[in-house]
């Protein structure tokens, strides 16, 4: 359909309109369709004319006659090769040297100027030179798509596409004798910016695509794009660039002001740079700014930082050391010193705070448990808040939290690291005997509080035996203030702690239940038969469970004879094979008064109740006397004696009373019930003592076990592995000392669990 | 006798009694309150039951000779020996 198709048509027949067109193009005149149909016909038609030759003389080769022979089949086709080469090439170079000269006459009108002018110039004869390369590229369509497409095929590296041609055209003859006037202008606007004036970013962006445009991968066939022009021609002097300008303002900045000032400088440079990055930089210049602007604003004061960061946890400045965490967070391992220095600082701050309340806190369980959960508390807040949940500052928190807890003002005072135990379950049996925590949503935050305490505590034992023993005398003088929260508390110590170590606590819960039904049975059994002269009511425990030592010698009165002798034979009928063993100290009752005006009722111990009675039969005993009556110890006696009568000052028809912490005062008694079942501060001393040493028996049969299970694994082992082993299996209930270890493992050999290696200085084995 | 002498002299006496809340515990009336079998108190589940967290179910048994044990001891035992371990 070609008219010209089978003429041969030279390039100078061509190449004059051909130019002409160009230059049409590189003018950005407006084109018609028709005349740019125009110029694609001459290429097409100089490069076809010359093809169909040379196919023509190629065609009947590969298909007719067999080929006379490989060397001549192949001289042909190189041949027919060669001249497509040539001619395509001809067309080529003529459209390069033209394009050179363009260029050379434009740089003219650039070579002198400087700052926005140059910028201007470059962008707008980009703008102009990449349009009009496009359409070019329209017009040698054909070239391109066989001459070219041949020429790239066989590895000819210099041998562009026609757009990319313009582009390296433009690389050579305007970028390369302009870009340093062209990048010096970027970087005098961005400083500019920097030092607050408004800008034109229109021009930097222009330019940087432009560079960006220009980075043609020469070693890939496909001619992808590589960021090496951009690279060389302007990151690398911009982050130099940045270096200088941020290096010298911060120095001087901070030789003028505060830190805290400073990081919020540093902070709002950093945000700029992020935004010049979107806004007119390549994106891969992100990280590397970045990077430099976080090595020079942050890095290089790291030193102040640390100072500072001191300062401003001494002020609770909040606000600012969020700032300062965000900041350094950014330097890899730049956080490592500000975990020491917080964690020192939580640690001294526990410390002190206690230290303040030592006297007090020491016998006041509430105190010392809040105090300990303020500082908790701020720190907490402070790492959620400021330090963004940071992994190492939680575990910061809690080293230092761990360490405050267990060693304190406090456990020094009372010389031992289970004070802090102890006095966490006390505050556990004051919450619960309060009738404030009834209320649900209050509850609940108080036991999270107890639980966080508890976490930290090492003694986890000691906790356990202490409340054990609270929640048995709960139980027992039903003082607890609601079922509902016993039983929460004991769900979340079992959360945190196993089965095992609440699985005492609730049998004990569960044998109040029985009891309860157990109570109610007796009570239909005797209305059926005699009724008991007085209100009877008994708790019957598993023993094992309960944490209650056993019974003390008594000789229970006669009054109480009855309802022991009618329970004792109901309880064994109904239950074969049990015997009952009663704990008279833990039982307690009522008992009226008819020597005043008033009847008093007296809510006393039983054997306070049996010491009363005797005065039914006379009015005077000597302590003898009452002893020999009862049956009871003298210890016991002189302390049930010494908080009901001694302080008993019957005067006339009153009843006056006097307390033993205030000796010289008598109170008048209005109410008519009287608690005279106080029990008396020496005998709490003394029962905590008697714990204290029942946890450490506790101990070395806990260390013994597992000794002989770590043993029983590993047949053999050395002491110092044993040793660790012992603490690792250990930790989640106490820390075990050394010296207790050493003298489980002489125990143990002593009873033939294990023998020393013979032969060998540490290395113990097992004996099955 | 106890009745009548407290309804004559309560007027006369200084105190009277009006309620008592007793506190027990029971035990297994048994001489040996320790398992031979797996040297745990009976009063606790034994070995096998705690590892399994069997403990309400571990119950105790004994025989005429009063000799106690667990019953998941117990049964193991007289597989191997139809008497008391004891005895």
């Amino acid at each position: 359909t070609n008219p010209h198709s089978r003429r041969y048509i030279g390039l100078d027949q061509i190449w004059e309109d051909l130019q002409k067109g160009i230059s049409q193009v590189y003018a950005r005149q407006s084109m018609e369709r028709k005349r740019y149909m125009e110029l694609y016909t001459h290429v097409y038609n100089y490069c076809t004319s010359v093809d169909q030759s040379a196919s023509a003389r190629q065609g009947p080769n590969p298909t007719s006659t067999p080929p006379p022979g490989r060397v001549s089949a192949a001289k042909k086709d190189s041949k027919a090769m060669t001249g497509a080469q040539f001619v395509g090439f001809e067309l080529y170079k003529k459209l390069k040297q033209n394009l050179q000269m363009y260029l050379a006459e434009k740089l003219k009108a650039g070579e002198n100027l400087l700052d926005e002018d140059v910028l201007l110039f470059y962008t707008n004869q980009w703008e102009d030179y990449r349009f009009s390369s496009r359409v070019l590229n329209g017009v040698f369509g054909y070239l391109n798509r066989h001459w070219v497409k041949r020429e790239c095929d066989e590895g000819r590296k210099e041998i562009y596409e026609i757009y990319s041609l313009a582009l390296v055209i433009w690389r050579e003859n305007l970028f390369k004798p302009l870009n340093k006037q062209v990048t010096s202008a970027v970087l005098n606007l961005i400083e500019k910016e920097r030092n607050g004036e408004t800008i034109n970013t229109s021009l930097i962006s222009g330019v940087l695509r432009s560079y960006v445009a220009l980075g043609l991968n020469e070693n890939d066939a496909n001619r992808t794009q590589s960021l090496s022009v951009y690279k060389e021609a302007f990151e690398s002097h911009f982050l130099a660039d940045t270096e200088r300008y941020f290096t010298s303002e911060s120095q001087q900045f901070l030789a003028a002001n505060p830190v805290t000032e400073y990081m919020k400088k540093a902070e709002a440079r950093l945000q700029e740079e992020e935004r010049r990055v979107q806004l007119y930089l390549h994106e891969s210049t992100h990280d590397q700014l970045a990077r430099k602007c976080e090595h020079v604003l942050i890095e290089q004061h790291l030193e102040q930082f640390h100072a500072e960061f001191q300062t401003l946890l001494n002020d609770d400045k909040n606000e600012d050391l969020g700032r300062m965490f965000k900041l350094v967070s950014k330097i890899k391992d730049g956080l490592g010193e500000l975990k020491t220095l917080i964690e020192a600082h939580i640690h001294t701050q526990g410390d002190v705070a206690i230290k303040q309340c030592a006297d007090t806190a020491l016998n006041d369980p509430k105190l010392y448990v809040q105090t300990i959960l303020d500082v908790h508390k701020k720190y907490d807040a402070l790492v959620q808040t400021s330090f963004d949940s940071d992994s190492g500052f939680v575990a910061a928190l809690d080293k230092a939290c761990g360490r405050f807890i267990n060693k304190n003002a406090v456990t020094v005072t009372a010389k031992s690291s289970s004070k802090s135990p102890e006095l966490l379950a006390r505050y556990c049996d004051t919450l619960l005997k309060s009738a404030k925590v009834s209320e649900d949503a209050e509850l609940e935050a108080t036991l999270k509080e107890v639980l966080t305490v508890f976490r930290y505590i090492e003694d986890k034992d000691v906790f356990q035996t202490f409340y054990s023993k609270m929640l048995a005398r709960r139980l027992v003088q039903h003082t607890s203030a609601s079922d509902d929260a016993e039983a929460q508390m004991i769900s979340r110590l079992k959360q945190t702690c196993g089965f095992e170590y609440t699985s005492k606590l609730q049998r004990m819960f569960q044998d109040v239940d029985v009891s309860k039904n157990l109570n109610e049975r007796f009570r239909s059994h005797i209305a059926s038969s005699t009724p008991l002269d007085l209100d009877f009511s008994i708790q019957v425990l598993s023993s094992g469970s309960w944490p209650f030592q056993q019974s003390v010698t008594f000789s229970l009165p006669v009054e109480l004879e009855r309802s022991y002798q009618r329970f004792t034979n109901f309880y064994s009928q109904a239950h074969n094979g049990r015997k009952l063993s009663w704990l008279y100290q833990m039982s307690k009752g009522e008992i009226v008064t008819n020597c005043f005006k008033n009847k008093y009722t007296f809510q006393a111990s039983t054997f306070q109740m049996a010491i009363l009675l005797q005065y039914n039969s006379a009015t005077s005993y000597t302590v003898q006397q009452l002893a020999e009556n009862t049956q009871l110890k003298m210890e016991i006696l002189v302390v049930s004696y010494s908080s009901q009568i001694k302080i008993l000052i019957i005067k006339g028809t009153s009843l006056f009373v006097r307390f033993s912490d205030q000796p010289k005062k008598l109170f008048l008694i209005k109410k008519l019930r009287v608690n005279i079942n106080k029990p008396v501060k020496t005998e709490q001393k003394q029962e905590q003592e008697v714990t204290h040493k029942h946890i450490e028996e506790d101990r070395k049969m806990l260390i013994q076990a597992a000794i002989v299970r770590i043993m029983k694994m590993r047949k053999q082992q050395k002491h110092q592995q044993l040793l660790s082993e012992v603490l690792a299996q250990l930790s989640s209930r106490f820390k075990p000392r050394v010296p207790i270890i050493k003298k489980c493992i002489d125990t143990l050999i002593e009873k033939e669990y294990l023998e020393r290696l013979e032969g060998e200085k540490d290395v113990y084995q097992y004996l099955a | 006798m106890m009745a009548e002498s407290g309804d004559t002299t309560e007027k006369n006496q200084l105190f009277t009694l009006k309620k008592w809340n007793a506190v027990a515990v029971w035990n297994w009336d048994v001489e040996c309150d320790t398992c031979a079998i797996c040297r745990v108190q009976v009063m606790d589940a034994c070995l096998r039951c705690q590892a399994d967290n069997k403990q309400d179910e571990c119950v105790v048994v004994w025989g005429e000779c009063n000799h106690s044990f667990h019953n998941c001891c117990m049964a193991l035992w007289v597989e191997q020996n139809n008497r008391c371990p004891l005895c």
